[in-house]
């Protein structure tokens, strides 16, 4: 028998168009019939024929094939981007609270206005998501609880991720309320001032917030990845809808897409009418935990360029893979 | 179309078709049972060689996955063409037997 290593091996001899409609099914016929160098030099034959076959564009249906990966890698980079979104939507949400930025936003009708549209596109992205994304999650669970078995234990990490920052949140609110001690950590915090220890504990939920955002879209990939679902039947009552899911959710990924753009201007804006209206702000820490507003600021404008810039990436994919469908 | 399109991958093709008439099967059980049939072994490469070029014609089609495990049956087109082959293929031994005892 031959080991699983040089099935893969193998397998990785095939062009890849070849192996995404054919490397599983192909694997396990490995498992079972691989016994003679016969057998591995026909498999050898077989991957330079699929080549010939690809660079002749002889076969049809892996082209298509092709282009549906291509729609799904672009809406997995959409779904990462929007993840990566959130982690600074956050950020400037925890920049914004109990900054001096809020009493001004009350009275400056501009400031209200971008931070109104930073509220709104945070929402039509957190819709198009949802709705995008709910096919495919629904498919994908369906998959996993009656064939795709392997893809179980990835299924859990979202899972273990809420749940870890949930304990993680609730061990800072025992120490915060004092029912927990800690050396260094001071329960109740006075205005203007923030002990290294209490900054210390408050990093710890961002970055078991980050970890676990980071772990969850990785699981998230590699299920989609792996799971076969180019067209979904939904029963509604008695009703069959059948759903071609990576068409479906396109729409939703542009609209999420051209939110978060809109987010990235408003928050622009808004950092920028702010900075006008009371220059002391940037050069102080009023950012979360008494931080440097500034290096908060720039972080949050970073990562939101560059989820935007990620997200428009993957529909330039998209778009040319639906051109040539 | 004719078996010629299937280049050297023809004999294969056919076997497969002949033996996807008897049922849906996976490439495992295709490959058993060509060989319990018809005496021919064939390769992994050489079965999804063939497999993928009668997909491609709509010869055959794949079921939803069992497992890892992809099973695959005759289309109505994969039907009429193999029973037109196979039609052809019995009046060429017929009359190559009346050849035979002339």
């Amino acid at each position: 028998m031959i080991s699983e290593k040089v099935r893969l091996w193998l397998i990785r001899l095939y062009p890849h168009a070849w192996r995404e409609r054919y490397a599983a099914e192909f694997d396990i016929l490995l498992e079972q019939c691989l016994r003679s160098p016969l057998d591995v030099v026909d498999v050898f034959l077989g991957a330079v024929d699929a080549h010939l076959q690809v660079l002749n564009g002889e076969n049809v249906s892996w082209r298509i094939m092709n282009m549906l990966n291509k729609l799904r890698t672009t809406l997995l980079i959409v779904f990462a981007a929007y993840i990566g979104f959130i982690i600074a939507g956050f950020s400037l949400v925890g920049l914004a609270d109990d900054s001096p930025m809020i009493p001004l936003m009350k009275t400056d009708p501009l400031l209200k206005a971008s931070w109104m549209t930073i509220q709104i596109g945070a929402a039509v992205a957190l819709l198009a998501v949802v709705i995008g994304g709910l096919p495919l999650a629904g498919t994908v669970i369906r998959r996993a609880l009656t064939t795709d078995r392997r893809n179980r234990s990835l299924l859990l990490v979202p899972v273990f991720s809420f749940l870890a920052l949930v304990l993680y949140v609730g061990f800072v609110l025992l120490v915060w309320t004092g029912r927990i001690q800690i050396a260094g950590v001071v329960p109740v915090v006075s205005p203007g001032y923030f002990p290294p220890g209490n900054r210390l504990l408050m990093m710890g939920v961002m970055l078991v917030f980050i970890l676990g955002a980071i772990a969850s879209t990785l699981a998230v990939w590699k299920v989609v990845s792996r799971t076969d679902t180019g067209q979904e039947t939904f029963r509604i009552g008695s009703r069959a809808l059948s759903v071609k899911i990576y068409s479906f959710a396109f729409v939703p990924a542009v609209i999420a897409a051209f939110s978060m753009l809109v987010i990235l201007v408003a928050t622009l804006t808004w950092g920028w009418l702010s900075f006008s209206a009371f220059p002391q702000v940037f050069t102080g820490n009023f950012g979360p935990w008494l931080t440097s507003t500034q290096a908060w600021y720039f972080g949050i404008l970073t990562l939101m360029g560059l989820c935007v810039l990620s997200a428009f990436f993957g529909l330039a994919r998209g778009l040319s893979a639906r051109k040539s469908m | 179309m004719d078996t010629s399109e299937f280049g050297r991958f023809s004999d294969p093709a056919m076997l497969i078709l002949a033996c996807l008439a008897g049922g849906e099967k996976h490439g495992y059980a295709m490959m058993e049972d060509i060989e319990a049939t018809a005496g021919v072994h064939l390769g992994p490469g050489t079965l999804y060689g063939a497999l993928s070029r009668l997909e491609q014609y709509g010869l055959i089609e794949s079921l939803p996955a069992d497992e890892r495990r992809r099973p695959y049956r005759l289309t109505g087109q994969g039907t009429s063409f193999l029973r037109q082959y196979l039609a052809s293929l019995e009046k060429f031994v017929s009359l190559s037997l009346k050849r035979l005892e002339a």
